[in-house]
């Protein structure tokens, strides 16, 4: 990257993002997991909080991959 | 009245976290906010992704997704025109044609380019009445917010309004801009997450896509099938309207010359990554009405009151549609993401305006009418306390609307008067070196008044139209040729700039530098594909 100046001014925030995405995935399968089944006849019987929360986990994850990997890279 | 939708400790917990994170990430800021740019532009030092993704979500805030659903239940799949046509053209044009002007020249505001291409008049003229706009926009939507939220969940006017503006108090007074758009980019992945479940859940519960166009109406799946007349489609505008008013002048009004939206590219590292900020924009701009349109249109083919709305014989309450929707589908967990979702959305609404406004009446109007040539820390101390005294101000006017609901019209009534014209100014400015100071100044005063005037002989029914979208979306194409004309006119007779003055600042007087980069990140090339994306779409859903 040509253009790229002396690196991001201000703190990466992916870590941020990442982390409160990943504090998400987190509570919504457990509470998937363990939390009360009655509700989900509201979603037609899917567990949505347990499938929901793990694709919000892997998202989170990811920002948290991309930030370490970045930061690693540029050490 | 009970609230529609009962939270417990799991959504308050994620609420609550949502929270937490974004005063932690203000005051994070806050120690690298050390001269005024820091604070008002990001010290012009933000990668494009991010950029792109702020410059996105200050537009789609809660009271703009709710509106939308809003419309999709009112009127079908012509929503679409408000994402497609009513956006990305304007985001195209922008990063393309615009960007060179606003970043290279070091502006700090769109009122400054005003001034340095046409004089302090106009500057004046657009600096004041965005300043005050804003403000008032942001105490106006702090109550709609307010409302929406008593209805949902049964908190309190005073509850959601000290809530809402402590936390964007707390987060722009110590983070200023970057906090805002940090923010932006926060909410943006919110809103989607939080919004998808309810998307999905919906479309599985009416049979996929196909069941749910079988059981909609014929106009209600069509953008431009039922264009040709305006009595043809529910929307009551014809394509003429949309293209004109929408397409071409509210959006390219928006989208070029609203602060608000431009301040998010000039934040950008580089001219490249500003230039890209725009149109990289465009790509996620127009998926958006996969979580507006579509639950607007589940909530018409299932909830039982807005389906009687199809026979004509009521009239429901189309802005609580993604609400009812949210609390038919969504268990408590997901539901609770929706939620902060939503107040995401509407924080980061307040604080983009919050800052927009902070840095107009500090550069603008502080710097250039009360304390001129003083040093930094002293604009950066009066940002700080503009933050603190436009949070007031938007609260106060919050309190104000609740006493007297019909001023909200009124207010949203003038906006519109101010910001049909000013495209028009910038076009000529940047496009056609003839424009003068005093042609500028006049142009931009008489397509308010025209805006003004045209909408008295609507309203006096000296003029007619099939709706009162249509009567918008021409008042604005009305607007915006009277400003073109008089600018033009005013500039023949009047005495213009040197042209060493206009450096930089006009097209044909700028040096063009040809794009040493790669040509997959050149933006010509990305505007082009998010151009013939818009044109499938647009055929696709024809």
């Amino acid at each position: 990257m040509a253009e790229k100046k002396s690196g991001s001014h201000f703190f990466d925030l992916k870590i941020p993002l990442g982390s409160l995405l990943s504090f998400y995935g987190l509570i919504l399968v457990l509470y998937g997991l363990f939390g009360p089944r009655r509700i989900y006849e509201k979603s037609l019987g899917l567990n949505v909080n347990l499938i929901w929360g793990v694709v919000i986990m892997v998202v989170g994850a990811l920002f948290l991959g991309f930030a370490h990997f970045r930061r690693r890279a540029s050490n | 009245m009970d609230p529609i939708i009962s939270l417990n400790l799991i959504d308050y917990l994620i609420l609550a976290a949502y929270v937490v994170i974004t005063i932690v990430v203000g005051y994070a800021l806050k120690k690298y906010m050390k001269t005024s740019e820091d604070f008002f532009l990001s010290g012009r030092s933000l990668p494009s992704w991010i950029t792109s993704l702020a410059f996105l979500s200050a537009n789609l805030g809660a009271l703009e997704v709710i509106g939308m659903v809003a419309n999709s239940a009112k009127y079908g799949i012509l929503t679409v025109h408000f994402y497609w046509i009513g956006a990305i053209p304007a985001m195209v044009f922008l990063g393309i044609f615009m960007m060179p002007f606003y970043y290279n020249t070091r502006v700090r505001s769109v009122p400054e380019y005003l001034k340095l291409r046409y004089n302090e008049a106009t500057r004046g003229l657009n600096a004041f009445s965005f300043a005050i706009m804003t403000l008032l926009m942001s105490g106006i939507s702090m109550y709609a917010m307010a409302l929406i939220f008593r209805m949902m969940l049964g908190w309190s006017l005073t509850a959601s309004i000290l809530l809402s503006a402590g936390v964007v108090l707390i987060y722009v007074f110590f983070g200023g801009l970057s906090s805002s758009i940090y923010n932006e980019v926060i909410q943006f992945f919110l809103i989607w997450l939080g919004l998808l479940p309810a998307v999905y859940v919906g479309l599985k519960a009416v049979g996929g896509f196909s069941g749910l166009a079988a059981k909609l109406p014929d106009t209600f799946l069509h953008a431009w099938k039922n264009m040709g007349s305006a009595a043809a489609n529910p929307m009551g505008v014809d394509w003429m309207g949309v293209v004109l008013g929408l397409g071409f002048v509210l959006s390219f009004g928006y989208w070029t010359t609203d602060f608000l939206v431009v301040q998010r590219t000039l934040a950008s590292e580089n001219i490249n990554a500003a230039r890209r900020t725009p149109i990289m924009a465009a790509f996620p701009k127009m998926l958006v009405p996969l979580i507006v349109v579509v639950p607007g249109l589940i909530a018409v083919a299932i909830l039982p009151e807005y389906s009687v709305a199809l026979q004509g014989s009521a009239t429901p309450d189309y802005n609580s549609a993604l609400i009812l929707l949210l609390a038919h589908y969504l268990p408590n967990g997901v539901l609770g993401l929706a939620i902060t979702g939503l107040l995401a959305s509407f924080m980061s609404g307040m604080a983009g305006n919050v800052t927009a406004f902070n840095t107009v009446w500090t550069y603008d109007i502080y710097g250039t009418y009360i304390k001129k040539n003083m040093p930094d820390e002293h604009y950066l101390m009066m940002g700080k306390l503009a933050t603190i005294f436009g949070v007031l101000f938007s609260i106060g006017t919050a309190y104000i609307v609740q006493s007297f609901p019909n001023l909200m019209d009124y207010m949203q009534l003038i906006f519109s008067f101010f910001n049909a014209p000013l495209f028009a100014t910038f076009l000529l400015g940047m496009f056609w070196k003839k424009a003068t100071p005093w042609g500028g100044f006049f142009g931009l005063l008489s397509g308010i008044v025209a805006a003004a005037s045209h909408y008295l002989l609507y309203k006096l029914n000296v003029i007619h139209y099939s709706s009162e979208m249509a009567a918008n979306f021409f008042q604005a194409w009305w607007a915006w040729l009277t400003d073109f004309v008089v600018t033009i006119v005013v500039s023949l007779f009047t005495r213009k700039k040197a042209e060493s003055e206009l450096k930089g600042l006009v097209y044909s007087l700028t040096p063009r530098t040809k794009g040493s980069e790669m040509f997959w990140r050149r933006p010509e090339v990305w505007g082009s594909v998010a151009l013939i994306v818009m044109v499938i779409l647009n055929i696709i859903f024809w």
